[in-house]
């Protein structure tokens, strides 16, 4: 037998290894988006299986009305994680559970590669924003409330609230009933797929008005380009 | 009895003067000591003074923006005194203000607080001193003073500088630091030590490398860093770590590369 055969099996594993941790070539990654986009619109074709579309949009926009999440423009490594998360159910999320069990691995990849490339404007929100309670918040947002030990929503969600990638997801532009109802769960119901438990004790520690407060005046904001990105004067043109 | 009597008497008198050097002491009996509490916002001032107490202020939270030109990496004041300069056990500018002038032994000299300012910028900022008489020192010390109204001076408060470690029951063992500082650390300030940016700006700043402090800063000693970490790290789950871990993480970032302390270059 040829000595090169007999080493090849033990080069492939680390050569397979090496391609499928290496960062998406464009042609790969273009094809998960499109994989991507199809389940947001049609489901992954299981019988009976929920579009992404039906609740976040075609293009992440959510949906005020029932607190469903923007989604655009998230980090990819965040939605597969929280997708993963609901999966596994460390994020409590009742809804979202029925759903995402139909979905495989690969599905979960190409719904978080579609989402964090797509942007849409932000949505109109379901009541205007309380200017008190917008107020209060701002101060929490960028001050902190550090005498109950807890420091500024933005040190670690990034200027702003513009998220900080890939683990700090944007919170600008986001709707309101999303934001405080995530704080609800973090404070008192079983959303624990948090890292280190940081979001369960700042949420617990909050009154429920600075709660409230908080998601109004992140939810005034408007979203960020992309996570992570700063807001750009506007040109008049869509970025997508 | 007696000894009932006095405990119970020393309670007292550490309620009764929450400032008082008994409150340090209650501290290592395991009771929560009293600390101070700065004026809120509202009670700045308006006119000059105030104006300049704000200028300190801006320059202390976006210090590479209001004091560039003498700021060498990606760190602010508050990427170490939390809280804008408020919070206790992170070197908070009421306990400095009313703690200098003062002997130091890093240059064996008395200083007054804006010469200690100047060395933030030089070691911590691994930038250049801004000049004692010029806006920038004279803001942030204006600040300080504003902060520590009401304070007694001259007296320790409870929560200046840094926390003091107690020593720690082995050596600190920087290869179980990095162990710590993976679990604990790495989600924020980078696996590398290099910090985090947002849109092309500083979020989460680094730790070690070209844009941190320099070896002549204060958290350069491991137990100072220690301290820091002890009380403040991670950010709103301090004092979760045990004293052996944070004295451990301490010395495994100290032990990593960052800029030369400046008084040893030439």
């Amino acid at each position: 037998m040829n000595r090169s055969f007999r080493t090849l099996p033990a080069l492939a594993f680390p050569i397979l290894l090496f391609f499928s941790l290496a960062p998406l070539s464009p042609a790969q990654a273009g094809s998960l988006i499109d994989k991507g986009r199809k389940i947001a619109q049609e489901g992954n074709d299981l019988p009976g299986s929920t579009a992404c579309m039906e609740c976040h949009r075609l293009h992440g926009g959510g949906m005020p009305s029932i607190g469903s999440p923007r989604i655009a423009g998230q980090p990819r490594q965040y939605i597969e994680h929280e997708i993963l998360g609901v999966k596994a159910g460390t994020r409590y999320a009742p809804i979202m559970a029925g759903i995402v069990n139909n979905l495989s691995e690969k599905d979960i990849q190409a719904v978080a590669a579609w989402y964090a490339s797509v942007r849409t404007p932000k949505l109109r929100d379901v009541s205007p924003y309380d200017p008190d309670l917008v107020k209060l918040g701002k101060r929490i947002a960028l001050k902190g409330q550090w005498k109950k030990n807890v420091p500024a929503c933005v040190l670690c969600h990034g200027p702003q609230g513009r998220g900080i990638p890939p683990h700090f997801p944007y919170i600008k532009g986001q709707n309101k009933g999303y934001i405080l109802r995530q704080l609800i769960s973090f404070a008192f119901l079983k959303r624990s797929d948090d890292p280190q438990g940081l979001m369960r004790g700042i949420a617990r520690r909050l009154s429920p008005t600075e709660r409230k407060a908080v998601a109004e005046y992140f939810a005034s904001l408007t979203p960020p380009p992309a996570d992570g990105q700063p807001d750009r004067p506007s040109s008049g043109k869509d970025p997508r | 009895m007696r000894h009932s009597l006095s405990v119970a008497l020393a309670s007292l008198l550490g309620a009764l003067l929450p400032m008082a050097p008994m409150a340090a002491s209650a501290q290592e009996g395991g009771a929560l000591p009293v600390i101070f509490t700065p004026p809120a916002d509202r009670e700045i001032p308006s006119g000059p003074f105030g104006d300049l107490v704000r200028k300190g202020e801006r320059i202390f939270t976006q210090t590479g923006k209001y004091a560039g030109k003498y700021v060498g990496n990606d760190l602010t004041c508050e990427s170490c005194h939390l809280d804008r300069g408020r919070k206790a056990y992170a070197a908070p500018l009421w306990g400095a203000y009313v703690t200098y002038p003062k002997f130091r032994t890093k240059n064996m000299k008395v200083s007054r607080l804006g010469e200690r300012i100047q060395g933030c910028f030089r070691f911590s900022m691994n930038g250049t001193a801004p000049p004692l008489e010029g806006d920038t020192i004279r803001s942030i010390v204006a600040y300080s003073f504003w902060m520590a109204k009401g304070a007694p001076v001259g007296t320790p408060l409870a929560g200046t500088g840094m926390y003091h470690m107690p020593a720690a029951t082995r050596h600190p063992n920087p290869f179980h630091g990095k162990k710590v500082y993976e679990a604990r650390c790495a989600l924020c300030h980078g696996a590398d030590g290099l910090g985090t940016s947002s849109g092309g700006e500083v979020a989460f700043p680094p730790v070690w490398g070209p844009r941190s402090f320099n070896r002549g800063a204060g958290l350069a000693k491991v137990s100072k860093l220690a301290g820091f970490i002890k009380m403040n790290m991670p950010l709103s789950k301090g004092d979760t770590l045990t004293n052996q871990e944070a004295w451990d993480v301490a010395a495994y970032v100290d032990s990593q590369p960052r800029p030369a302390d400046p008084r040893k270059k030439s």
